[in-house]
C-alpha cells in the first residue's frame, strides 16, 4: 500500500511547478498507473517517492516514508530510466551482474538464476550485457529490482521504447505480480497501455491530478474506440455508415474515422456494396478529461468529495426539443451519453447526492447500465410513435413486437403535443426489482421527478410497468458486468470493448442497437439485415418513416 | 559480507581488470629486464636489486604496479556510477559507507595482489635476463636470502615499501573518483598528483631537517626521476641553441597535435 499525499515540487521559483499537490493511493493486488504526457510529472513523482530528490509532500509505503525502511531493496522494486540503455556494464555477464546485485542487496546468489528464470533470461546469462536487446536490458534491470523479493514495485516508463511483444510480456507479468498481492505503480504515456495494465489510472496533466479512476471508468470515459477506414471511394461508404448509424468524420485525404459500428460490419456493408477498401483498422484515441471524471476520489486525507450527479436536469432539458419534430437530431445525442451525462457513470438515484467512490464494484455496474439503454424508454416507444407519426398504420406496425404488453387505454386521449420523455437518462428501476415487482417497489420519488411530463392523464396504470423490467433483466444477463471485463482475457481487449457509442441521431434501429451495446460484443443484436425485436423501438417519432427517409437524411449529414 | 563478495563479482566480471593486470604485469617484466641487463658487473648491490624488482621507471609519477591498481581503484567506483545497478538503493549514507568500504577491501586486496604477483614475476624476469658478469647470489637466490633482510639497508623494506604504494595507488584511485565519478578523470587526477606531492613533500621534509629514505628516493619513480635528470645534467649554462628549444617545445607541439587530432575524429566539440 502507498500512500501519496501532497507531493509537490517546483523546480525554479516563479516556474509552475513540475509537480502540484499530487495525491493518491497505490493499492496492493492492483496496477496503479500513472498516465500523462511528456513533462507531466510522472516521472518526478516517483522520484519525490524514492527520494531521490527533493520535495514536498509525503509517500508512505506501509506506513513509513522510504527513508525509514531498514532495507528498502526487499520491501521495494524500483525500475528507473538512468538514461543509458544499458542495464549494466556491457562487459559483464547478466548472471555475474544479477549475482553482483545480489550481493548488494543481501540475497543469496541463487536468487539471480531464479530471476534469471522469470525473465526469460536464462538462455542467455552468460552472454555479455553489452550484446542484449532493449527488451533484454529492461528485463534484466526488472529482474534487478526483483532481488530482494519486495512487495511493492515502482516502475518508470517499464516499456517505453520496447517492442510489442515485450512490452506484451511486461503487461502480463506486472499484472501477475499484483495477483499474486503485491503492489504495482507504473508510468506510462500511452493511454490504450494504461487501459490494458493497469486496475486504476491516475491521469495527470502538468503536474497535476486530472482524474483517478478504476480502469473501467477510465475505459469507458477516456478512451473512444475508431475505426479507421480508407480506399477510394470513401463518400459513398461515409453514406451507407451514416445510415447503418456509426459516426462518421473525415480522417486524412482518403480516409474515415468511424466510430459506433465495429470493423466487421463495416467490411460487410462495404463488400455487400461493392466498395473497395484499402485499410480497415481498429483504433484507439483518447479524450480530453471530462469535467466529472475529473474529481478526484475522495482519500480520507484530503476531505471527502462528493459530487452532484447531473442525471436528473437532463430530461427536463430535453423534453422541450422533443416538441419540435425537426429538431430530433439535436436531443437524440444526448441521451446516448456523449456527452458530459454520461462520464458521470452513475444514474441519479432517489437521493440528489451521494458519495463519490468508485471502489465497489457496484459503482461499475451502475455505470454499465447507465449506458444501457432505458428500457422505459422502449416501453413506452408505441405511444410516442403514435404522437408523432403521422401515419397510424405504419406505426402500429411495430408495436407488437415489444415485449411490453401494449396498454390499451393508451391510444386514446394521447394530447398531439405531448411532450414525450423519449430516453432519459435515469434509470428508474432500481437493480434488484423483479419484472413482476410492479409499481410498488420503485421508488417513488425518483419516478414522480421524471414521470408526470410523460403521462399526466394517468392513463398508463401499471400496464406497462413490468416491460422496463423484464428488458432490464435480460440486458443484465447478456451484458458482461465490470468484473467480468476484468477478467484477463478483456486485458487486452481494449479496442473491442465498446465504449459508449453515439447513434446518428433519429435511427429507429440504432436507438435499438445502441442500447444493446455497451456491454456486450458477443450478444450484439443488430444484424445488418434485421432489426432485434426488442429494439424495434419504433420509438422513434421517425420511425415509421425511416425507410423512406433514410437516405435523403444521410446524404444531408 | 555479501558486500564485499559482490564487489570481488564487479571486479572479477568485467574484462577490464584482467587486461589492466595482464597488461601490468607485462610491462613489469619488460622493465625489470630492461633494468636487469644493465646491471654493471660484480656484486649486485640493494639499490640496483630493488630497481630491477620493481621495475622502476623514471619520471613515471607511480610505480607501473601502482599505477595498474589505480586504474582498478577507478574503475571500482566509476563503473557504478556509470552503470549503477540499484539506481535508488544509494540513498542512506550507510549503505553508500559500506560500499566504499568494501570497494576498498576489495581495491586494496587486489593491489596487494598485483604487487606481490608483480614481484615474482620480475624476480623470474630478472633472474634470467640477467648479465653473465653479475653475481646476484645473495639477493636473488632463495637460499642465499639475507637473515634479516627488514634491516636497514636489507632488501625488506624497499620491497615492503613497494606493496604499500601499490595498495596507496589503488586506494587513492578509488577516492578520487569518488569526488569526480568519473573513472578517467579519477585516472588522471591519481597520476597528476605525486608530480605535485612528492616535490612539496621532500621540500617540506628538507625545510624541516630531514631528508627521505634513501631507499624511497630509489623507490618513487618521479623523485628517482627528478634525481637522475639533476645527476646527469652538467650544472654549466649552456646556450640556447636548437636542440634546447626543440626539447622545450616538443611537449607543447605534442599537445597541440593531440588536440588537432582528437577535433579530427570528433564529430561534435
Amino acid at each position: 500500500m502507498i500512500q501519496i499525499t501532497g507531493l509537490t515540487k517546483a523546480y525554479r521559483r516563479g516556474r509552475p511547478p513540475a509537480l502540484l499537490d499530487l495525491t493518491f493511493d497505490a493499492r496492493p493486488g492492483m496496477v496503479t498507473v500513472l498516465l500523462g504526457d511528456e513533462g507531466a510529472g510522472k516521472s518526478t513523482a516517483l522520484r519525490l517517492m524514492v527520494e531521490l530528490e527533493r520535495g514536498h509532500g509525503l509517500t508512505l509505503f506501509d506506513g513509513r516514508t522510504y527513508r525509514r525502511i531498514r532495507r528498502p531493496e526487499r520491501e521495494i522494486g524500483v525500475l528507473l530510466p538512468t538514461g543509458r540503455p544499458e542495464a549494466g556494464h556491457p562487459g559483464q555477464r547478466a548472471r555475474a551482474h544479477l549475482r553482483m546485485l545480489a550481493g548488494t542487496v543481501g540475497v543469496p546468489a541463487r536468487r539471480a538464476d531464479d530471476l534469471l528464470e522469470q525473465t526469460r533470461l536464462a538462455a542467455v546469462a552468460d552472454h555479455r550485457i553489452g550484446t542484449f536487446s532493449p527488451g533484454m536490458h529492461r528485463r534484466l534491470a526488472l529482474a534487478a529490482a526483483l532481488l530482494g523479493t519486495p512487495s511493492t514495485l515502482l516502475l518508470d516508463a517499464p516499456t517505453e521504447g520496447l517492442s510489442p511483444s515485450n512490452e506484451e510480456w511486461f503487461g502480463a507479468f506486472l499484472r501477475s505480480f499484483a495477483l499474486s498481492g503485491g503492489t504495482v505503480l507504473a508510468t506510462t504515456r500511452a493511454p490504450e497501455e494504461a487501459a490494458a495494465l493497469a486496475d486504476r489510472v491516475v491521469t495527470l496533466d502538468a503536474g497535476r491530478l486530472a482524474a483517478d479512476q478504476p480502469v473501467v471508468e477510465f475505459r469507458r470515459t477516456r478512451l473512444h474506440p475508431e475505426v479507421r477506414v480508407r480506399g477510394p471511394q470513401m463518400a459513398r461508404l461515409a453514406d451507407l455508415l451514416a445510415a447503418q448509424g456509426g459516426q462518421v468524420r473525415r480522417d486524412g485525404g482518403a480516409g474515415l474515422a468511424v466510430s459506433g459500428i465495429d470493423r466487421t460490419e463495416i467490411g460487410e456493408l462495404a463488400y455487400r456494396n461493392g466498395i473497395l477498401l484499402h485499410e480497415l483498422a481498429d483504433r484507439v484515441v483518447q479524450r480530453p478529461v471530462s469535467y466529472p471524471s475529473a474529481l478526484p476520489t475522495g482519500s480520507g486525507r484530503s476531505g471527502r468529495v462528493s459530487i452532484r450527479t447531473v442525471r436528473q436536469e437532463t430530461p427536463e432539458r430535453e423534453t422541450p426539443e422533443r416538441e419540435a419534430p425537426g429538431a430530433e437530431g439535436a436531443d437524440d445525442r444526448a441521451p446516448d451519453g456523449q456527452p458530459v451525462a454520461a462520464t458521470v457513470g452513475r444514474p441519479a438515484g432517489p437521493e440528489p447526492e451521494r458519495q463519490f467512490d468508485h471502489r465497489g464494484l457496484q459503482a461499475g455496474r451502475w455505470a454499465a447500465a447507465a449506458l444501457a439503454p432505458h428500457p422505459p424508454a422502449q416501453a413506452q416507444s408505441p405511444a410516442q410513435a403514435q404522437v408523432a407519426a403521422p401515419a397510424p398504420v405504419a406505426a402500429q406496425a411495430p408495436a407488437p413486437a415489444v415485449p411490453a404488453p401494449a396498454p390499451p387505454a393508451r391510444t386514446a386521449a394521447q394530447p398531439p403535443v405531448l411532450p414525450a420523455p423519449a430516453v432519459d437518462l435515469t434509470r428508474r428501476t432500481p437493480r434488484g426489482a423483479s419484472a413482476l415487482g410492479g409499481p410498488a417497489a420503485r421508488p417513488a420519488a425518483a419516478r414522480s421527478t421524471v414521470r408526470p411530463t410523460a403521462r399526466p392523464t394517468g392513463s398508463g396504470a401499471a400496464g406497462p410497468e413490468p416491460g422496463p423490467g423484464v428488458v432490464d433483466a435480460e440486458h443484465l444477463a447478456a451484458n458482461p458486468t465490470d468484473a467480468e471485463l476484468l477478467t484477463p482475457a478483456r486485458i487486452r481487449g481494449v479496442g473491442q470493448h465498446p465504449a459508449p457509442v453515439h447513434p446518428f441521431p433519429g435511427r429507429p434501429w440504432s436507438a435499438g442497437s445502441t442500447g444493446l451495446r455497451p456491454a456486450a460484443p458477443a450478444g450484439r443484436s443488430r444484424e445488418p439485415g434485421g432489426e432485434p425485436p426488442a429494439g424495434a423501438g419504433a420509438a422513434d417519432p421517425r420511425g415509421a418513416v425511416h425507410s423512406g427517409a433514410a437516405d435523403d437524411e444521410n446524404g444531408s449529414e | 559480507m555479501r558486500v564485499v563478495a559482490s564487489e570481488v563479482r564487479r571486479l572479477r566480471g568485467v574484462r577490464t581488470t584482467w587486461v589492466v593486470v595482464a597488461g601490468a604485469l607485462v610491462l613489469n617484466a619488460a622493465a625489470a629486464v630492461f633494468t636487469a641487463t644493465r646491471l654493471p658487473a660484480g656484486e649486485l648491490a640493494v639499490p640496483d636489486a630493488v630497481r630491477s624488482l620493481a621495475a622502476v621507471v623514471p619520471v613515471l609519477p607511480l610505480p607501473l604496479t601502482a599505477l595498474a591498481a589505480a586504474v582498478l581503484g577507478a574503475l571500482a567506483y566509476g563503473n557504478e556510477t556509470r552503470w549503477p545497478g540499484l539506481p535508488a538503493s544509494r540513498v542512506t549514507v550507510g549503505r553508500r559507507l559500506t560500499a566504499l568500504l568494501a570497494k576498498s577491501l576489495v581495491v586494496g586486496a587486489a593491489a596487494l595482489l598485483l604487487a606481490a604477483l608483480t614481484l615474482v614475476v620480475n624476480a623470474l624476469a630478472v633472474r634470467l635476463a640477467l648479465p653473465a658478469g653479475v653475481d646476484a647470489s645473495a639477493l636473488l637466490d632463495p637460499p642465499g636470502l639475507p637473515a634479516a633482510p627488514f634491516a636497514t639497508g636489507g632488501i625488506g623494506r624497499p620491497l615492503a615499501a613497494f606493496l604499500a604504494l601499490a595498495v596507496a595507488g589503488g586506494w587513492a584511485g578509488l577516492l578520487i573518483t569518488s569526488l569526480v565519478r568519473s573513472a578517467v578523470v579519477g585516472i588522471l587526477l591519481t597520476g597528476a598528483l605525486p608530480a605535485l606531492l612528492e616535490p612539496t613533500a621532500g621540500l617540506l621534509l628538507h625545510r624541516a631537517g630531514r631528508n627521505w629514505p634513501v631507499w624511497v628516493r630509489e623507490l618513487l619513480p618521479f623523485q628517482y626521476g627528478l634525481d637522475w635528470v639533476r645527476d646527469a645534467a652538467d650544472r654549466t649554462a649552456g646556450a640556447l641553441d636548437g636542440v634546447v628549444l626543440a626539447a622545450l617545445l616538443a611537449p607543447a607541439a605534442l599537445l597541440v597535435l593531440a588536440a588537432v587530432l582528437a577535433q579530427l575524429r570528433r564529430r561534435s566539440l
